[in-house]
């Protein structure tokens, strides 16, 4: 089998998650297509003539639909703004290590940034529909500006399962009445000393979320990332994401903080 | 099986063969030996072309696959594969081969590189004079072919030593059955002593432990600051595979999979602008890398096979063996010379 041959995908719904942000709802065309994914894994959506790129799947395995929260970065990302409902894209995968979730079944934190939430919307989700196998999660959430949150009318609904969730803005206006400020002050309302944690987002907020945690008592083998690497292939090959002895599209890319802490 | 074949008869075996399959093979150009189709060409067996023949098997620009769209579905098609002998290819370049088996064949095997690779076969010419460039004897890719392939010659002079490794091997000498002559003990005793002398004539000292030495002394960013981004050393190198995806056409046309190189700029940049690999001193440093550590780990056998291409081609004289740069040590190449 030609592993570069996508599945095709229909575009049945399309959700406006921030002016250059949209959360793609697709439904697998080929009958039979066994996509069973975890959260953290990727796969590779292409739009024919424009190419393909990664991107993390958004929604959890324990709902239905397959969703993608891509932002207008690049040519291919452009492309697939520029997608209307019942346009067909393809889709290679998925891709990748998830999250370690039997090895987070216990308290949880989890950090965002920017549109390296989207795939931690995946976990949030998977974890408050099977609620009773977690311990204490809470949720910190921080974008550039009020407009730049994403899946807002989600996080009464999360709240509801019981999670702590705490979002912050770095830029402030008359509108927001949240915080102002960076991820690692929300950090500081969270009284979880110990457990897992899972954070995406710019490197330099990776790294200080994680120091902060591992400050709190948090094992920096427990912390886990997601890393955004330029990828290819998907299958470890074409070595655009390798880091170090590892690729990230194989290996990653959610990895545990103490092996890819040099590569940040 | 083992045959000898007279020198003066080498055309005619590939005419009987090319009737049967495409020959690839080392032919004089302006430009050196070049791996090309053969149509009667001159064959060049004395010097390594310096394209290696790996572009054969992960060739420069290939189309994954075809894509034609109808009311806005796409049906997808493949390319036929031609079916080809690779003539005198250089036991480095078997090796190398070897490596990317085992690299294309990690889970999940890439096919559009073993679909390929599955419709060759493998002609291999020992070298019983390997260039001033060449390494392979300290790397064991060398000079005699160590690696799977299905015929194997020796020039011992007056014609060549042929070995058939399988039966494709022996169907390719069957071929010619006329051409052939009985294998005698003492041509078996020449190819020895030839390929002993070819090993003796290549510097012992540059072996995988002496190149990671020279990483572990090298100043990366004085490096960088001398290296081009030309890619050249990616180009020529026959382990090297970095490729990248791109599509051609709309609404039908192709996606293609061309070369890539991790010396450029770009190779690692995400969207955002981010490079984790952000000068050229890293970059240099992680093409070493991945060749004599990371490749290891994956395959068990280093990511370098010596054919000293990379060498060879550097425009900015990097010397890519020891990690030196030619202009800062004049004298000490000047005394080489000598």
């Amino acid at each position: 089998m030609n592993e570069y041959i996508p599945m095709q995908a229909e575009i049945v719904d399309i959700d406006i998650e921030s002016p250059n942000t949209y959360l793609f709802t697709l439904e697998l065309q080929d009958e039979g297509a066994d996509f069973r994914y975890l959260p953290g894994q990727f796969v590779m959506i292409s739009v024919f003539g424009l190419g393909e790129c990664p991107i993390s799947i958004a929604s959890s395995p324990t709902r239905r639909s397959l969703q993608l929260c891509i932002r207008r970065a690049g040519r291919v990302t452009s492309g697939i703004m520029d997608c209307l409902v019942g346009d067909v894209v393809g889709i290679r995968g998925p891709y990748g290590m998830g999250f370690p979730l039997d090895r987070m079944m216990r308290d949880v934190v989890i950090a965002g940034g920017g549109s390296g939430f989207a795939t931690l919307r995946s976990l949030i989700n998977y974890i408050a529909d099977r609620r009773d196998e977690f311990g204490r999660v809470a949720v910190a959430y921080g974008a550039r500006t009020s407009q730049d949150l994403y899946f807002m009318q989600e996080y009464k609904s999360w709240q509801s399962a019981g999670m702590e969730v705490a979002v912050t803005v770095d830029i402030g206006d008359e509108l927001w009445k949240g915080n102002v400020g960076l991820v690692t002050s929300l950090i500081d309302r969270f009284d979880l000393t110990s457990g897992s944690a899972a954070i995406c987002g710019p490197p330099v907020m990776i790294n200080a979320v994680a120091e902060k945690l591992m400050d709190r008592g948090f094992h920096r083998a427990d912390i886990y990332i997601s890393l955004e690497r330029h990828m290819k292939c998907g299958v470890g090959k074409c070595e655009h994401c390798s880091i170090g002895p590892y690729h990230a599209c194989q290996d990653g890319p959610v990895f545990s903080y103490d092996r890819v802490r040099d590569a940040l | 099986m083992k045959a000898f074949l007279p020198k003066d008869q080498l055309p005619l075996l590939l005419d009987a063969l090319g009737e049967r399959i495409e020959v690839i093979a080392p032919v004089s150009t302006d430009a050196g030996p070049a791996f090309v189709t053969w149509h009667g060409q001159p064959i060049d067996l004395k010097d390594k072309p310096l394209s290696p023949i790996t572009e054969f098997l992960l060739p420069h620009k290939e189309a994954l696959f075809t894509y034609i769209q109808e009311a806005g579905r796409y049906t997808f098609k493949e390319e036929e594969i031609p079916s080809r002998l690779l003539f005198g290819i250089r036991p480095c370049d078997l090796h190398a081969i070897a490596l990317l088996d085992r690299i294309f064949g990690r889970e999940p095997p890439d096919q559009a590189y073993f679909r390929r690779r599955r419709a060759t076969a493998l002609v291999v010419q020992n070298c019983t004079s390997p260039g001033k460039e060449c390494f392979c004897a300290g790397l064991e890719a060398g000079p005699e072919a160590k690696d799977p392939c299905d015929l194997q010659l020796t020039d011992i002079g007056d014609g060549f030593l042929c070995q058939a490794e399988t039966p494709a091997g022996i169907l390719i000498l069957n071929a010619s059955r006329a051409l052939l002559q009985p294998a005698l003990p003492g041509h078996l005793q020449e190819r020895t002593k030839l390929l002993q002398k070819a090993r003796r004539a290549m510097p012992q000292d540059r072996s995988c432990s002496q190149i990671r030495q020279a990483m572990e002394s090298a100043d990366w960013e004085a490096l960088g600051r001398e290296c081009i981004s030309c890619g050249g050393c990616s180009f020529v190198c026959p382990v090297c595979h970095c490729f990248n995806i791109l599509d051609l056409g709309v609404p039908d046309g192709q996606r293609l999979r061309c070369r890539d190189s991790c010396m450029f700029s770009g190779f690692s940049r995400l969207t955002g602008g981010a490079n984790p690999r952000r000068t050229q001193g890293q970059r240099l440093r992680h093409w070493y890398q991945e060749k004599f550590d990371v490749i290891p780990q994956i395959t068990g056998l280093p990511g370098c096979v010596g054919c000293g291409r990379c060498h060879l081609t550097c425009p900015a004289a990097i010397n890519r063996v020891d990690l030196s740069v030619a202009s800062r040590l004049m004298d000490d190449s000047s005394e080489a010379r000598r």
